[in-house]
C-alpha cells in the first residue's frame, strides 16, 4: 500500500497529466479541424494584425482617446472569453457532428476514475493557458512591436504593456468564469437562466439611454489598467475565482436533455412553408436551432445579448462622440453580428450526410442562405423599433445599410468557407482574406455616418457585388471534392 | 444497369481504385467484396457521382456519371456506410425530409410501410440522434428504398442490424432482385455474398481480382472463404482481373 505522501505526489502528478492532456487534445483537435499550418499561423497573424492595426492609431487619435481604446480592448477580450467558455462547454454537439461521437477528455469523468470537479477545474486552467498563448499573448506583443514605432500615449512603456497583459487576461478570465457560472445555472434549470437573462436584457435596455458612460470603466480590469489599485485587482480576482468556484460546487455536466419524443413538427412547418422551393430544408434548419442544447436561447446568448451590449456601448460613444451616428453605427454592426447566424445554421449537419441525394454542394449553400435570409428577420425586428423610436428619419438608411452589410458579409463568408465557416475561418490565410476584405468597409462607413446617414446608402453598391460572389461561391465549392465537409 | 471501364482514383501517389472494369445487367444482385481499405466504399462513392474518378468512365442506369451524377443519385437508392442521418430530426420527419427532397407525393403511406416493415414505429417519434446503430441503420434503409428505386446501392446493408433484422433484409434484397430491380452492395463479410449475391466481384488494393458467380465452376465443391483469403493475400500484378490461383484453376 502506497503512502499518503506518495499518493498525495502521485495525485498533483495525475492532475498535471489531465492539464497536458487536455493541452494536447485542444491543440490536435484545431489543427486536425484548421490544418497544422493553418493554425500555426493564426497566432502570427493576430501578432501581425495588431501590429499593423496600431501603426495607424495615431491617426485615430482625434477620434478616440487611449482610454477608449483601453476600453476597447478589455471588453474585446471579456467577449472572447465568454464565447471560449460557450463553446467549449456547449459545443458538444457540434463536435459531434464532425468526429462522429467525440469524446473529450472534459466529459470523461465517467470512464476516469477522477471527480467531475478535478476535471472542470482542469478544463478552466486550460482554457486560461491556451487562449492567453493563442489571443491574447499575440495581441499585446503585436501592439507592443507597434509602440516601439509609433508614440501610443503611455501604452509605449514596458510596465503599462506588462499591466496590458495582465488586465486583458483577467478580462478573459472575467468572461469565461462568467459563461462557466452561467452555463452551470442552465445545467440546473435552463428555463431560470433564459427568463433571468431576458429580464437583464430588457432592464438594460431600458436603462441604456441613461447610462453614463463612465459605468462601462466600472469593469475592474479595466479600471485596474487606467489606475492600478489593490483593490481592483482584487474585485477582478473575485468575479474570476467566485463564479468559478460555484460553478465547480454546483457543477452539473448533464445539461437537460431536450425533449426525447416529438410529434412531426417538420410537415407541420414545411405545410406552412407552402410550395416555398427551400421549405423542407429551411424547416430542418429550424428544427436544428430549436431542439438542439440550448435551443432558441442560442439567439439570445449569441446575437441578443452582444446585440444588446452593442447597443449600450454605441450609445455611450455617441455621448462622447456626438458625430457619430449611433443607429447608422448600429445597423453596420448588426449586419456584421448577423453573419455570424450563417455558422450557426452550418453548424449542425455536413454535406456528406446528403452527398447521395440529388443535390449539390451549392444546393445546401443556397438552402442555408435561404435559412439565413428567414433568421435575419430577427435583427430586423430589433432594428425596426429601435430605429423608429429613436430617430425614423434613420429608418431607411439603417435598414438599407443592415440588408447590404448582412448580405455583403454572408457572400464573403460562403466564397471563402463555403458550408464550414466554424472551420475554415481558423485558417490564418482565410481569415486574413476575410478580415481585408470586411474591415476596410466597416472603417469607411464609420467615416462616411459622420458626414450624414444617407452618404451609407453607397453600401447598395455591395448588392451587386455580393450576388456575382455568391454565383461565384457556388461554381467554386460545386469544383472542390471534399471527403466529408 | 452498371458500365464501368478502367476506372482509376489516386489521391496524390495512392491509388485507391485501380483500373476497374465490370458491368451489373438488371436483375443482378451484385456483391463487391474485399477487405477493409480495399477500394469498395471509393467505388460506391464513384458510381453514386460523389467523388470523380482520375480516370475511366461509368455509367449508371445508363446515364454517363461525370455528366450527370444528380440524375444518378435520383434514379438511384443508396445506402451510404458511415453517414447517419441529421441528428434533430425525428425519424418519420427525416423520411419525410428525404420525399420532399426526392420530390415525391403521398409519401406518408410509404413511410408507414417501412416504420412497420422494421418493426420500429414505436420510435418514429424519436430523435436520430438518440436511436440506436441499428435503428439507424433500418432508417438510413427505408431512406434508400422510399421511391421504389430500380436500382440501389448499398455501402455494408447488414452493418450493425440484429440477426433476426439481418435475416428479414437478406429477404427483402432477395424478392427485391426476383421482382426485376437491382442492386449492388459492397461487404466485407463473405457469409452474405454467399447467400445472396447472384455475381460478385473481389477488390483488393483497388484491383479488381475476381469477377464471376458463386456458381463458377471454379468453385464448385471448393471453401468460398479459402479462395478469397487466398486472392487478397498475394501480390497484386496489374490486368489481373478474374487470374484464378493455380490451385483452383
Amino acid at each position: 500500500m502506497r503512502n499518503k505522501k506518495s499518493m498525495n505526489k502521485t495525485g498533483r502528478g495525475f492532475m498535471f497529466d489531465i492539464f497536458k492532456s487536455m493541452f494536447k487534445e485542444e491543440w490536435r483537435m484545431h489543427s486536425n479541424l484548421f490544418g497544422n499550418m493553418g493554425f500555426s499561423l493564426f497566432p502570427v497573424f493576430i501578432f501581425l494584425f495588431t501590429f499593423l492595426v496600431s501603426l495607424i492609431l495615431p491617426i485615430f487619435r482625434e477620434i478616440f482617446t487611449y482610454t477608449q481604446i483601453a476600453l476597447g480592448m478589455h471588453y474585446l477580450f471579456l467577449l472572447l472569453g465568454g464565447m471560449v467558455g460557450a463553446f467549449g462547454l456547449m459545443g458538444r454537439e457540434f463536435m459531434n457532428r464532425r468526429f462522429g461521437q467525440a469524446r473529450l477528455i472534459a466529459y470523461s469523468s465517467r470512464t476516469l476514475p477522477v471527480s467531475e470537479r478535478l476535471i472542470f477545474a482542469n478544463f478552466l486552467l486550460k482554457d486560461v493557458v491556451y487562449y492567453f498563448a493563442l489571443y491574447i499573448l499575440p495581441f499585446v506583443a503585436g501592439f507592443a512591436l507597434a509602440s516601439a514605432f509609433v508614440p501610443v500615449e503611455s501604452f509605449h512603456s514596458s510596465v503599462t504593456l506588462l499591466i496590458l497583459l495582465l488586465t486583458l487576461s483577467l478580462s478573459f478570465m472575467i468572461g469565461l468564469s462568467l459563461v462557466f457560472f452561467l452555463s452551470t445555472i442552465y445545467a440546473h434549470s435552463g428555463k431560470l437562466l433564459i427568463s433571468g437573462l431576458l429580464a437583464s436584457s430588457i432592464f438594460l435596455l431600458f436603462i441604456s439611454g441613461n447610462l453614463d458612460s463612465s459605468s462601462f470603466y466600472s469593469l475592474p480590469s479595466l479600471s485596474f489598467f487606467l489606475l492600478p489599485s489593490k483593490n481592483q485587482f482584487l474585485l477582478s480576482s473575485v468575479l474570476i475565482i467566485v463564479p468559478s468556484v460555484l460553478s465547480l460546487l454546483f457543477l452539473k455536466v448533464d445539461f437537460p436533455q431536450a425533449k426525447k419524443s416529438f410529434p412531426n413538427s417538420f410537415s407541420k412547418l414545411c405545410r406552412e412553408f407552402g410550395s416555398y422551393r427551400y421549405a423542407a430544408f429551411v424547416a430542418k434548419d429550424l428544427l436544428d436551432l430549436k431542439r438542439s442544447e440550448g435551443g432558441f436561447g442560442k439567439l439570445i446568448f449569441s446575437f441578443l445579448l452582444p446585440a444588446i451590449l452593442i447597443w449600450m456601448l454605441l450609445s455611450a460613444l455617441g455621448t462622447v462622440l456626438p458625430a457619430l451616428n449611433t443607429l447608422i453605427l448600429f445597423s453596420l454592426v448588426l449586419g456584421v453580428l448577423s453573419s455570424s447566424m450563417y455558422n450557426w445554421l452550418t453548424e449542425y449537419d455536413i454535406f456528406a450526410s446528403y452527398a447521395f441525394f440529388p443535390l449539390k454542394v451549392s444546393d445546401m449553400i443556397r438552402s442555408k442562405l435561404n435559412s439565413y435570409l428567414f433568421l435575419n428577420l430577427v435583427p430586423l425586428l430589433l432594428l425596426v423599433p429601435l430605429t423608429f423610436t429613436k430617430d425614423p428619419e434613420v429608418l431607411l438608411p439603417a435598414l438599407l445599410l443592415f440588408i447590404s452589410i448582412s448580405l455583403y458579409m454572408v457572400s464573403i463568408l460562403v466564397y471563402l468557407t463555403g458550408l464550414s465557416p466554424s472551420i475554415n475561418l481558423y485558417n490564418g490565410r482565410t481569415f486574413a482574406f476575410y478580415t481585408l476584405s470586411v474591415m476596410p468597409l466597416l472603417m469607411m462607413n464609420i467615416i462616411l455616418s459622420m458626414f450624414g446617414s444617407f452618404y451609407v446608402l453607397v453600401n447598395l453598391l455591395l448588392l451587386p457585388l455580393a450576388f456575382y460572389l455568391l454565383g461565384k461561391s457556388f461554381r467554386k465549392w460545386d469544383g472542390i471534392e471534399s471527403s466529408r465537409f | 444497369m452498371i458500365e464501368v471501364n478502367n476506372l482509376s482514383k489516386s489521391y496524390g501517389s495512392t491509388k485507391a481504385v485501380d483500373n476497374v472494369s465490370l458491368s451489373v445487367g438488371r436483375g443482378e444482385l451484385f456483391g463487391l467484396l474485399g477487405p477493409n481499405g480495399s477500394g469498395k466504399t471509393t467505388m460506391i462513392k464513384m458510381l453514386t457521382g460523389q467523388i470523380k474518378p482520375t480516370s475511366g468512365s461509368l455509367r449508371v442506369h445508363g446515364v454517363d456519371v461525370l455528366e450527370d451524377p444528380i440524375r444518378v443519385r435520383e434514379l438511384v437508392g443508396v445506402i451510404p456506410e458511415q453517414e447517419t442521418p441529421p441528428s434533430f430530426l425525428t425519424a418519420e420527419e427525416y423520411l419525410h425530409f428525404v420525399a420532399k427532397v426526392r420530390k415525391m407525393k403521398d409519401y406518408e403511406a410509404i413511410c408507414e410501410k417501412w416504420f412497420e416493415f422494421f418493426d420500429f414505429k414505436d420510435q418514429k417519434n424519436s430523435l436520430c440522434k438518440d436511436l440506436s446503430r441499428g435503428t439507424r441503420q433500418k432508417l438510413m434503409f427505408a431512406q434508400a428504398f422510399l421511391h421504389e428505386p430500380e436500382l440501389a446501392i448499398i455501402d455494408e446493408p447488414l452493418i450493425n442490424l440484429d440477426p433476426v433484422m439481418q435475416r428479414k433484409v437478406k429477404d427483402f434484397l432477395s424478392g427485391y432482385v426476383r421482382n426485376g430491380g437491382t442492386i449492388f452492395i459492397s461487404t466485407h463479410i463473405l457469409e452474405i455474398a454467399k447467400q445472396i449475391c447472384t455475381s460478385i466481384g473481389i477488390i483488393y488494393k483497388g484491383k479488381l481480382v475476381y469477377t464471376g458467380c458463386l456458381d463458377d465452376p471454379v468453385l464448385e465443391g471448393r471453401n468460398f472463404e479459402e479462395f478469397f483469403l487466398d486472392l487478397v493475400s498475394r501480390p497484386v500484378n496489374s490486368n489481373e482481373c478474374a487470374s484464378i490461383p493455380a490451385q483452383y484453376a
